[in-house]
């Protein structure tokens, strides 16, 4: 096991109140694997990241609990000294906005030569060659001209890929990828992927791959984490996930994009609704207030993340590797029919109201510009 | 880049003309005879008429504008209706006076303010960036001779610590050679002038810079801010550089660019504020002369100070434009 | 989903301007130090309103045997070379340094608005023009013009109102008129244009009201910058010019021979300004804050 996130707590202390941006979050990766992290922005995905990195934005973000274990080493208790030789080295990262993820007033051939002399003991003419080499090596024509540029002179396709030239510098084990196409064209995005995907496969270097686009996940990853709110609400491979999704969020994301290989009649179906206001501490499940399949309870307990089917007597979860399990956190799982379908399907089932005296309600009377409306109109945007 | 300078300079001609023309007819057109000033109040009409056929206000305005205009290209700036002498000939006489304390001022603003900046930087809303808001509001909120009076009872009357008058102890005499008191003290060779000159330097120059200092302060502090939310800071954090590197080279290379900025601009501040620090402290620079000028109505030497300070404040403004642009590739190269 | 009623918290858009302007005054009393700032303002503006009610004697009137008392119980502030009771002048001071602080920056403001409208809102040659003069008030730096102006007025509490205001003026119009531009583009001002306002309308309705925010701030902090540079004209001797009058930066003039030994006559005209500067300090801090949420630290 390369890395294994157990119970993860990230909070953000603001002046609005404390943020409960990631509660209690587990997931694992092996040597060499992809993992999909797939969620709406503010579901916790980055921030999970982040947390791993301890990059988190100071003074705000804390790691509040759970433990980050690095080849067995918890990153959460590791000194700062050494969580900086760790980074870069050992565990990479890439942004989603390769326009501002690189100094502007520094040259590429400083940004990529700090970065190997950073963590090697190597004459900045052995760190140039070598960045001469990776900047070839992520298809950019004449590298050694191109050394002296400074960012702004290049498109944003090749700063992100200066960005990956930068993160494989040092042949890390694991590459985060938050986002990295998001910011690029259309045209732009695949030419991309394909490299992470071709460089991180000849290197060895397991990805965990961030994104709201289950498109760029379907190819890149072997196992995706579908996330919300800070929960991860399901976990399976990427070909299960598809083709039977169990959580009523990851029905509605699959039926909220448009698909190629859908049927000619399936409609889109957006998700109603707008994620929670992440400064309450979650009390249910997380996506009651949107789901059409919820039960009474979802408003009172929160749904451990757990395997679809029981396991077998003297069976274990595998939360790793391509027979991994199938897990759901969610009282009332879609059956097949529905996740087809996109909506409930069982006669006489309407989803449960919520509680009286439910926060929804108490919030809308403290907060002066929070007012309640009809799901009619929370729907348009 | 030299077509960004010289385009840079042709840009800040009109802006000089446009001066010449707005000094020119404002103080010419305004109530007040300089001729009577010259005379006295009770001149004869006869002399006075031949005063103004002297001074060339007989003619029609726009003449005499043209002819200041063509005096100001040759360099000549007139000269004072007191005592006759060319105005750049005591403006050079008295300028370096001016320029050392402007220097010390500045000197001052800089070297504390950007430390304490980066220092309140490091913790928003903590206990050092609150002491840092709490002295920088004091900063912009006292007027130099009161800050000026202030130190001078406290440091000069109080405790004999530092000298409060003029910018060198007469009775060392010391040689005027540059004009220059800290350059003309090293010029004696004698140590005790060396080190009188500095400690005369030392209040005016902190009255003078309080305000600099608190705005430097204030703009290295909201920059570094600013620069740490970066995403390319986050980048370089993730790239695994020491917190010192991430300091110095990729958030001050970048914090560096407004601060810059604001520091040209507080050179036109402290000329300004020059006219208040030498009459508390008793330089005899161009400040004050500015004050005794306005005292005497001395007509030509208030406007062509004013003149010269404005071009000084645009050269300034120019050079650290042209600084700007060679730290900043965006602009270098665009 | 839609079978079943649902409550769902969203955040209303922003209201009209006035619930704006109610939600930037709730903020300014929420922010601690805005809220010293408007008590040293008030205290300044109390003091100056009610000088005749507080001041214990006549400012202009002296007893030459109680030169240069230092403070006593009959004097808390003590007196000055001619035995002027000083917190009466101190009282008076404020009088002078309000009246003329209120009527400079709003000469500055009137001249201001206009240029920077007629730039903005015109633009073209106009605004070319108009920012080019803008350009070259700006080089004269600070307390300068003021100076000059007022040199060449001559003395008077007018001439320094309109010295000191003449001499905001450009920073106002360059405000305004960068307000104003971007707001051009902005898409309420674009769907107007396309209901078909008139381009007074949209000037007067749509741009100007919003363009004020920046220009309240502005204004604000130049009434701090104003009272100490009233105050530094006075100090150099382009006062009012009424020896009757109180004066902060006069009475610091007249009181500098006596540092020695009597450095009460610095403190207490130099304090009074120190706070008012600071009060219009705090205050346009705070609404700027208050104003722009985002810029809060």
């Amino acid at each position: 096991m390369l890395l294994s996130v157990r119970d993860l707590i990230v909070r953000f202390r603001t002046h609005d109140g404390t943020v409960h941006a990631v509660n209690g979050v587990s997931f694992d990766v092996d040597e060499g694997e992809t993992l999909g992290l797939v969620g709406e922005s503010g579901c916790g995905k980055s921030v999970s990241n982040l947390a791993i990195m301890r990059l988190l934005p100071r003074p705000a973000g804390h790691i509040e609990g759970g433990q980050v274990l690095f080849e067995d080493v918890d990153l959460t208790k590791l000194p700062e000294a050494d969580m900086r030789d760790l980074r870069g080295r050992e565990i990479a990262m890439i942004f989603q906005d390769p326009m501002t993820s690189l100094n502007p007033v520094l040259t590429i051939e400083e940004q990529l030569v700090e970065t190997i002399r950073a963590h090697r003991p190597v004459t900045a003419a052995a760190a140039r060659t070598r960045a001469i080499e990776l900047l070839g090596m992520v298809g950019i024509a004449q590298p050694a001209g191109r050394l002296r540029s400074y960012p702004h002179e290049f498109s944003g396709g090749m700063r992100q890929r200066v960005m990956i030239a930068m993160a494989l510098a040092l042949q890390p084990k694991l590459l985060i990828a938050d986002e990295p196409t998001t910011a690029l064209d259309v045209t732009i995005q695949a030419q991309v992927l394909e490299l992470l995907q071709r460089l991180t496969t000849e290197q060895g270097t397991a990805v965990i791959l961030i994104t709201h686009d289950l498109g760029v996940v379907a190819g890149m990853t072997r196992r995706i984490n579908v996330m919300y709110a800070g929960f991860v609400v399901e976990a399976a491979t990427t070909a299960n996930l598809f083709a039977a999704p169990r959580h009523p969020y990851t029905v509605g994301l699959l039926h909220s994009i448009p698909r190629l290989d859908a049927a000619v009649d399936e409609p889109l179906i957006p998700i109603e609704g707008v994620p929670p206001d992440l400064r309450i501490p979650p009390v249910g499940c997380a996506f009651a207030a949107r789901c059409a399949w919820r039960l009474p309870r979802c408003w009172t307990e929160i749904p451990p993340l757990d395997p679809l089917v029981p396991l077998e007597p003297g069976a274990s979860v595998r939360t790793t590797g391509p027979a991994a399990t199938h897990r759901v956190a969610c009282w009332n799982p879609v059956t097949a029919e529905e996740a087809g379908l996109g909506a409930p399907r069982r006669p006489g089932f309407s989803a449960a109201p919520p509680p009286t005296g439910s926060r929804d309600v108490v919030v809308a009377a403290d907060t002066p510009e929070a007012v309640l409306v009809e799901p009619a109109e929370a729907s348009s945007p | 880049m030299l077509r960004f300078i010289i385009r840079r300079i042709l840009g800040s001609i009109p802006v000089l003309f446009g001066l010449s023309v707005i000094l020119f007819f404002f103080l010419r057109l305004l109530p007040g005879d300089p001729a009577l000033t010259i005379l006295g109040e009770h001149a004869t009409p006869q002399l006075v008429a031949q005063m103004h056929e002297a001074l060339g206000l007989d003619k029609p305005l726009y003449v005499q504008y043209l002819g200041y205009l063509g005096q100001l290209l040759q360099g000549n700036f007139g000269s004072s209706i007191i005592d006759n002498r060319s105005v750049l000939d005591s403006f050079l006489v008295r300028f370096p006076v001016t320029i050392e304390l402007t220097i010390g001022a500045l000197i001052f603003a800089v070297g504390l303010g950007i430390p304490l900046g980066r220092l309140a930087a490091r913790h928003p809303n903590g206990w050092i960036d609150a002491l840092v808001t709490v002295l920088s509001l004091f900063g912009i909120s006292i007027p130099i001779f009161v800050l000026g009076y202030t130190l001078a009872f406290v440091f000069g009357v109080e405790l004999h610590w530092l000298p409060t008058i003029g910018p060198l102890d007469p009775r060392l005499d010391v040689h005027t050679v540059t004009h220059f008191p800290i350059i003309d003290a090293i010029l004696s060779r004698n140590p005790n002038a060396i080190l009188d000159a500095f400690s005369h330097l030392f209040l005016p120059a902190i009255a003078l810079g309080s305000i600099p200092l608190a705005i430097v302060t204030r703009i290295t502090r909201a920059s570094v801010i600013d620069v740490s939310n970066e995403d390319y800071v986050r980048t370089a954090r993730a790239k695994g550089l020491s917190q010192h590197r991430v300091d110095d080279r990729h958030i001050m290379r970048n914090a560096w660019l407004p601060v810059i900025t604001v520091i040209g601009l507080q050179v036109g501040g402290l000329l300004a504020g020059a006219v208040l620090t030498e009459t508390v402290f008793g330089w005899s620079g161009v400040g004050s002369w500015v004050v005794t000028s306005i005292e005497n109505h001395d007509y030509i030497v208030v406007q062509s100070l004013i003149l010269i300070f404005a071009t000084i404040f645009l050269a300034v403004n120019l050079l650290v434009d042209i600084g700007y642009a060679f730290i900043n590739p965006r602009i270098r190269y665009s | 989903m839609s079978s079943a009623p649902t409550s769902v918290v969203v955040r209303a858009a922003p209201r009209a301007s006035r619930g704006l302007w109610r939600d930037a005054f709730q903020r300014l009393l929420r922010n601690r130090p805005a809220l010293l700032g408007l008590f040293f303002i008030a205290v300044f503006v109390i003091a100056a309103v009610l000088a005749p009610l507080l001041a214990p004697d006549d400012p202009a009137v002296g007893n030459l045997a109680l030169s240069k008392q230092g403070p006593t119980l009959a004097h808390l502030m003590g007196t000055d070379l001619l035995g002027r009771d000083e917190l009466s002048r101190v009282l008076f001071g404020a009088r002078i340094s309000l009246l003329v602080g209120v009527v400079a920056v709003a000469f500055g403001l009137f001249f201001g608005v206009i240029v920077g409208a007629i730039a903005g809102g015109v633009g073209g040659a106009v605004d070319t023009v108009l920012m080019r003069v803008t350009d070259v008030l700006l080089a004269i730096p600070g307390i300068l013009l003021a100076i000059g102006i007022v040199a060449s007025l001559g003395h008077g509490q007018i001439q320094i109102m309109l010295a000191v205001g003449i001499s905001y003026a450009p920073i106002f119009a360059r405000l305004l008129r960068g307000s104003l531009l971007a707001l051009r583009e902005a898409d309420f001002v674009t769907a107007a244009r396309s209901e078909g306002a008139s381009p007074a309308r949209i000037l007067l309705r749509h741009l100007l009201p919003n363009a004020l925010t920046p220009l309240i701030v502005a204004a604000t902090l130049a009434m701090a910058t104003a009272i100490i540079d009233v105050a530094g004209l006075g100090f150099l001797g382009l006062g009012p010019g009424d020896p009757r009058v109180a004066e902060w930066g006069e009475m610091l003039t007249d009181s500098a021979r006596f540092l020695q030994n009597a450095p009460y006559l610095i403190l207490f005209p130099g304090a009074a300004i120190v706070i008012s500067a600071i009060g219009f300090n705090l205050v346009g801090d705070g609404l700027r804050e208050a104003i722009d949420p985002r810029l809060k630290r």
